[in-house]
């Protein structure tokens, strides 16, 4: 996930530059014919795109802009160059729908296509009663098409995967319906149920100082040491960006220190390239006899609160 | 999570498109370019009504490869009339797909920009070609991977019941054994054979029945399996006649303890034929 980001940022800026490539090789070619009043607007334009490129490389966290620079370089010379088209204006024109999906989020780009159909059909020159409006009002519904399915496919992990995104451990969503499960589990077996809380300080602050890496090793780390140290049936959660729960089932208060001890044994050695030794805060939660789930859930947030404070 | 997405909004989505395609298709003087689109009237139209917020229908590789084969289709007979969907195709690289059928539309795209070329001539078709291949970059930039094989394998197939792939059962099989074997507890592996057309609502039922804690599996388009603890034997035998009691008819179900370790240790795939086989109908383990 996280040198996911960068290559996203790279082939962007790839495309913004050979989209900047392209204009210039256009002004150029009015350049070769002739036309030297048409020049300005594509120099321009390309200047702009490469700008964006260069936006999109430097600023990670802010990809509109650059988005929405590459579209206005779009539609402006697409509105100038339209007029001088003639016959094959209803070819170009297909490129104002597309744009706007490709560069902005759906809503916005199912919006402004919307709003700016009349006007693109007015500039194509073709009549408005013909097959260019039927086929340009089909290219623009047919074209988000793509964008919802990739959400549909999104929403769809999100709602069945149990994992956590970042790291070998399930996610909050995830870990919350596996303890309900196994806290039921354990008390139709009368089983006891320990929970070991783990707290990991340097997460906030590796992310901050050592960015994604540093944090990325720490969370590497923990998730190996505590999958070393339990059996099949723990499991790991991610409470909260920094706190990790361990479910322990079947395991008495002695047993869960027994665990406590050995991964706080395994994580003594560990030291981080940039954030030394490996700091953990940890704490036993074990469920009271005949304590309600909400009881015990309410005791677990609690616990971690004050673990997290410390 | 799973409440917030509706899809109705694009099933709605699909149905205007198909609107517009069924408007535009009887104007077509030709008849190839006509049936064609009616084709993708019918696309959109069952793609609206099959639509749904699940893992039940895996996307289909014919069912991906329909848009990009349409679309070269109409643009081929057609390229004067339909000229402006040539800029559909970075649209078509934008959706969720394995790598090969994006190189097929890749491959599709350059076959109808060619089929357009005669139209354009030299110079817009070298512009033309050059737009459309920095379209497609910026669609490629923006494509999300398709979810890798071992994600899929571990996902739920309906969001919020427990219903998992084969995959799955495999593991959390042989962990079930250890655990029950560790904490004296009963443990057996429910096979449930249903017809075709009644799988979702039997696994539907069946996940109901079960407790939080115990997994329903998928083993193949008819075949469910499902994971039973108890506390004891007798318990067992309760949970066996409540259980089906209230399923609907089944055609076969077999019981075998997570103890018959020589009975289990094939592959979750095999279930179906070497354990659900012969005329064992009710049979109890």
């Amino acid at each position: 996930m996280a040198d996911g980001i960068p290559t996203t940022a790279g082939r962007f800026a790839l495309a913004y530059v050979a989209g900047a490539l392209l204009l210039a090789g256009y002004a150029a070619w009015h350049y070769l014919m002739g036309h030297y009043a048409r020049i300005l607007l594509p120099t321009l334009l390309a200047l702009l795109l490469v700008v964006a490129a260069v936006l999109r490389l430097t600023v990670a966290n802010r990809p509109r802009i650059p988005a929405y620079l590459t579209l206005i370089a779009g539609y402006l010379l697409l509105a100038m160059e339209l007029p001088w088209l003639e016959t094959s204006a209803s070819l170009w024109v297909g490129l104002a729908p597309v744009l706007p999906v490709l560069l902005l989020p759906l809503a916005p780009a199912l919006l402004l296509n919307a709003v700016m159909a009349p006007a693109w059909l007015l500039l194509s020159g073709e009549p408005l009663d013909g097959d260019l409006t039927l086929s340009y009002l089909a290219a623009m519904t047919l074209v988000p098409l793509a964008l919802w399915e990739q959400r549909r496919q999104r929403a769809l992990l999100l709602a069945t995967d149990p994992r956590d995104a970042d790291c070998q451990a399930l996610s909050r969503e995830g870990l919350h319906a596996h303890l309900a499960s196994e806290f039921q589990r354990t008390e139709l077996l009368h089983q006891p149920l320990a929970i070991l809380v783990i707290h990991l300080p340097q997460v906030e602050m590796a992310s901050e100082q050592f960015g994604n890496r540093a944090r990325q090793a720490l969370l590497d780390t923990l998730c190996r040491e505590v999958s070393r140290c339990s059996r099949r049936h723990d499991f790991l959660g991610r409470q909260t960006p920094a706190t990790f729960w361990l479910v322990l089932p079947d395991t008495s208060e002695s047993g869960a220190q027994l665990v406590q001890q050995r991964i706080l044994q395994a994580l003594e050695p560990v030291v981080l390239l940039d954030t030394g030794p490996l700091r953990t805060h940890m704490g036993l939660c074990q469920r009271l006899p005949g304590e309600s789930w909400q009881r015990l859930h309410r005791r677990l947030l609690e616990f971690t609160r004050r673990l997290e404070a410390q | 999570m799973q409440s917030k997405y509706k899809v109705g909004l694009m099933r709605l989505n699909l149905l205007a498109g198909a609107l517009l395609l069924a408007l535009l298709a009887p104007r077509q003087p030709q008849l190839p370019g006509a049936l064609l689109l009616w084709l993708g009237v019918v696309w959109l139209a069952v793609t609206a009504v099959l639509l749904e917020f699940s893992h039940r229908r895996p996307p289909l590789l014919p069912w991906q490869l329909m848009p990009g084969l349409l679309l070269a289709g109409l643009l081929w007979t057609a390229p004067e009339r339909y000229a402006l969907w040539l800029w559909l195709w970075p649209a078509t690289l934008l959706l969720p797909q394995p790598a090969w059928t994006l190189v097929i539309n890749l491959l599709l795209a350059t076959l109808s920009w060619w089929a357009l070329y005669p139209l354009l001539g030299p110079a817009q078709g070298l512009f033309a070609a050059l737009a459309l291949g920095v379209l497609a970059a910026m669609a490629i930039a923006r494509r999300r991977q398709p979810q890798q094989l071992v994600v899929r394998q571990r996902v739920r197939l309906v969001p919020g019941l427990p219903l998992w792939p084969a995959h799955q059962l495999q593991a959390d099989l042989s962990r079930e054994q250890a655990r029950c074997q560790r904490e004296g507890v009963h443990g057996e592996l429910l096979l449930l054979s249903v017809p075709r057309h009644q799988l979702w609502t039997t696994a539907r039922a069946l996940c109901h029945q079960l407790h939080e804690f115990e997994n329903c599996y998928r083993l193949d388009s008819r075949t469910l399996a499902a994971l039973l603890l108890s506390r004891d034997a007798a318990q067992a035998e309760q949970r066996r006649n409540a259980l089906l009691a209230d399923l609907p008819a089944p055609r076969r179900v077999r019981f075998v303890p997570l103890s018959a370790t020589d009975a289990l240790d094939i592959p979750a795939s095999d279930f179906p034929h070497q354990l659900l086989t012969g005329d064992r109908e009710l049979t109890h383990g």
